[in-house]
């Protein structure tokens, strides 16, 4: 039993097309997608049921991450829209927004030398995500006023703050590390 | 026969409708095997009665192997030929060994760069035949338990084996005969076996899994909602464990006794047996004496409590790293199994407790648990129980990613996503009229290729020559429901379609495993006659060695030059007979050395015995 690889992340879960997803919704879908087609329930089957059971999976998977990332989910958007990205050439040029991620990361190299270190950077981090709800706000008004060039900068500013909240996950590993 | 033909009450209803399959847990230092049996999954028992087969294997010199208590009994003995813990080698090569494990007995000899083998008497061994024996041992008894052939195996491994290790893993299962059905994480199984899955009223479940073993830790979030188990996040410490306690303890051993620093190797090993047993006795008593050669003193629970604090906190942190990856709030955490012979020890499972806020479960006991899950998926998979709807989501326990340009790696997939999983990544070629370009595969969440695991490096050949830039490198990463890995790269501008299929080192390729499939099935005769070969030149070996030292020491005195002549003529006789690949011809021409060297040494010890009166006093000789 195989699925229909042309089909949108969209359809496949059986959700509407829009950046607000109901996440008990796409959850459900996916372990009912995945208790179909996990190549375990095929584990006593040919190799080529196998083989058919992994690629689909393999989709479901990869659709449900897209899904559910906020940054991901925003860029699959857009390139259904036909916008594109290019990963290496584009990026955003809003000083001001250039100038608070450098703020944020002057912030992060003191944390060490805080009394508490691990209050510090919850501090941050609680800090960094409530701005990154705030931008995926910003992209739903530019996506759903149809404007999909500036959407695409707030999906470029994202990928900034992912890099970020990847930083300071980073740091309070090692500062878990010396403990 | 027909006498004996009595079957068990249920079992007699349709028994060709049940499939045979087992779980087993391999380990480190202990390995189990469970099966489903009349509804129940339980660890099967050998002739003895015992469940715990000792991860041990013994190469005897008559090329019989000896698996379990007595290989491990061997362990004092006969270091150097009894393989234990080859679980920690899996997948590993020779250089990491050596830095994972320290001072270890056995001799390695990495082969061209692929899979590590140990010295024994019986030839050099891998980690994956050494693992494949004790897998080879387990199957024997569930069969002769069972009463038939088993059709699937579920093998558990730790939540942090990365690709290699796994590969290495089933490579062992193939080479002892047996169908995988699926690798699972040892954290996964111990949630199956506590059936956690089959608290229906509860959705969006949240568990937790700390396992302490001898040797290693892990940890791993699982979520469970309408009976499907999805793994959220794993984490741990490969190298800390039970042992590190009677490391703790024992060194507390050598302080007290004042006898920190030995290095008298008796001593320490005493302390480390001394320091197991103290732990033990502590978990059910508040303090216990202990002794150390002729010191003698008490140990309590507060101070052993003290000793092996930091070593719990660091468990903690992981878990903590745990809970953040799976990006929930500690309080969602609704259960928290304990697994493994180290949590035995009361002041973990308190400050296990503590930490998540609610007392862990600890009835299943935490040797067995694992094996026991693992009977359970197996029994599942074999299609025994077609109603159920028990499913595995698995996620990859490290992220995997590729080199590029300036030693730095680029993620391909990220640590912790569901698998299966495909993903592609586009690359381009850096200099005009590049026609190849190396891929090299890694593993591990470090920004620099040295930190991390290498796992693959291959070239893809054959791109058309254009300028730099323009060619598009499709590189697709796909890990199946195992955890294991293969890479394709392919150039796609120009239509042209190069992909090459690779399999991480330190696995063994299919045709290797065919050839020691094939090699360990054909008559044992050619075995016995290539370590009669092997002996033989060892022999010849150390007679040449005894010549030439003898040789070198007085040959100018003692010898004439004929005889000198005549001794050398045998001595390359012999060194020719050594390259043959004949032992006799080799035992042959040691004989005739001896022989020719008779003389010789007759004449040795007399000027020895001469030697050795005339720098002596008489007196000397009367005391």
């Amino acid at each position: 039993m195989s699925i229909d690889f042309k089909q949108s992340y969209f359809e496949l879960f059986g959700l509407p097309q829009q950046y607000v997803v109901d996440e008990g919704q796409l959850a459900s879908a996916f372990r009912e997608l995945q208790a179909t087609h996990h190549p375990d329930r095929f584990a006593a089957d040919s190799d080529e049921d196998r083989r058919i059971a992994q690629q689909a999976t393999s989709f479901i998977n990869t659709a449900q991450e897209t899904l559910k990332s906020p940054r991901l989910r925003a860029r699959y958007l857009l390139s259904l829209a036909a916008v594109s990205f290019d990963d290496e050439r584009d990026t955003t040029s809003d000083m001001m927004f250039l100038m608070s991620q450098m703020e944020r990361r002057e912030q992060l190299e003191q944390v060490t030398n805080a009394a508490d270190p691990f209050e510090a950077i919850d501090e941050i981090s609680r800090d960094v995500k409530k701005d990154y709800k705030d931008l995926q706000g910003a992209f739903v008004t530019s996506y759903e006023s149809d404007d999909l060039e500036e959407a695409k900068q707030v999906v470029l500013k994202l990928k900034f703050f992912e890099r970020l909240m990847g930083e300071i996950k980073q740091l309070e590993e090692k500062l878990e590390d010396d403990v | 026969m027909a006498l004996l033909q009595i079957s068990e009450p249920g079992m007699s209803t349709a028994p060709h409708e049940h499939r045979l399959a087992v779980g087993i847990d391999l380990g480190t230092t202990n390995s189990l095997v469970a099966a489903v049996r009349s509804g129940e999954a339980n660890t099967l028992a050998d002739q003895n009665g015992e469940h715990l087969l000792p991860s041990v294997v013994r190469y005897l010199e008559d090329g019989e192997v000896v698996v379990g208590s007595e290989a491990q009994a061997a362990l004092g003995t006969d270091l150097q030929n009894t393989i234990a813990s080859a679980k920690r080698f899996l997948g590993r090569a020779v250089g990491e060994i050596k830095t994972l494990s320290g001072q270890l007995p056995y001799k390695f000899v990495e082969a061209d760069g692929s899979v590590p083998q140990i010295q024994t008497r019986s030839g050099n061994v891998t980690a994956i035949e050494v693992s494949s024996e004790i897998l080879k041992s387990l199957k024997e008894r569930a069969e002769s338990t069972l009463g038939g052939d088993l059709v699937g195996v579920v093998i558990t491994v730790p939540a942090y084996f990365d690709d290699a290790q796994r590969q290495a893993t089933k490579d062992a299962a193939r080479l002892a005969g047996l169908n995988v059905y699926r690798l699972l994480n040892e954290p996964t199984a111990a949630a199956v076996a506590y059936g956690l899955d089959q608290q229906t009223d509860v959705d969006n479940k949240i568990i937790a899994i700390y396992d302490l073993g001898g040797g290693t830790f892990d940890v791993s979030l699982l979520r469970l909602n309408k009976g499907v188990f999805e793994v959220l996040s794993t984490g741990g410490d490969s190298a800390l464990g039970g042992d590190d306690f009677d490391h703790e303890v024992a060194k507390w051993l050598l302080n007290e006794s004042g006898q920190a620093g030995s290095k008298d190797e008796y001593l320490l090993r005493a302390a480390m047996i001394e320091g197991r047993r103290a732990k033990e006795a502590l978990s059910d008593e508040s303090e216990v004496t202990v002794s150390l050669g002729d010191w003698q003193g008490t140990l309590s629970v507060d101070v052993f409590n003290g000793l092996i604090e930091a070593l719990v906190k660091k468990t903690l942190m992981a878990c903590r790293r745990a809970v953040r990856d799976a990006d929930i709030e500690r309080e969602l955490i609704a259960d928290v199994v304990m697994v493994g012979g180290s949590t035995r020890v009361p002041y973990v499972r308190q400050r296990v407790g503590e930490f998540f806020d609610k007392p862990p479960l600890v009835d299943i006991d935490p040797d067995k648990v694992v094996a026991i899950g693992a009977g359970i998926q197996a029994d599942l998979l074999a299609g025994n129980k077609p109603d159920s709807d028990l499913l595995l989501l698995d996620v990859i326990p490290l992220s995997l990613g590729l080199e590029t340009y300036g030693g730095l790696v680029e993620k391909v997939i990220a640590r912790n996503t569901t698998i299966p999983i495909t993903r592609a990544q586009e690359f381009t070629t850096f200099k005009d009229s590049q026609t190849a370009m190396t891929i090299h595969v890694l593993q591990g969440e470090r920004e620099t290729v040295e930190a991390n695991r290498s796992l693959a490096k291959f070239a893809l050949r054959g791109i058309p020559p254009m300028v730099a830039g323009a060619a598009r490198i499709k590189v697709t990463f796909q890990v199946d429901a195992d955890g294991l890995l293969s890479v394709f790269a392919e150039e796609e501008s120009t239509g042209v379609k190069t992909s090459v299929e690779v399999k991480p080192s330190y696995g063994l390729s299919d045709v290797e495993i065919e050839g020691m499939i094939r090699a360990s099935m054909e008559n044992a005769k050619e075995d016995v006659e290539q370590r009669r070969l092997r002996e033989s030149q060892v022999d010849a070996d150390r007679s040449l060695e005894a010549l030439d030292s003898a040789m070198a020491a007085d040959a100018d005195t003692l010898l004439s030059e004929p005889e000198k002549h005549l001794l050398l003529k045998a001595r390359s006789q012999l060194l020719a007979a050594k390259n043959s690949d004949n032992a006799d011809v080799v035992k042959n021409a040691i004989k005739q050395l001896e022989k020719a060297a008779e003389f010789y040494v007759a004449r040795r010890m007399d000027s020895n015995i001469q030697q050795a009166m005339s720098g002596h006093n008489i007196t000397e000789f009367e005391s």
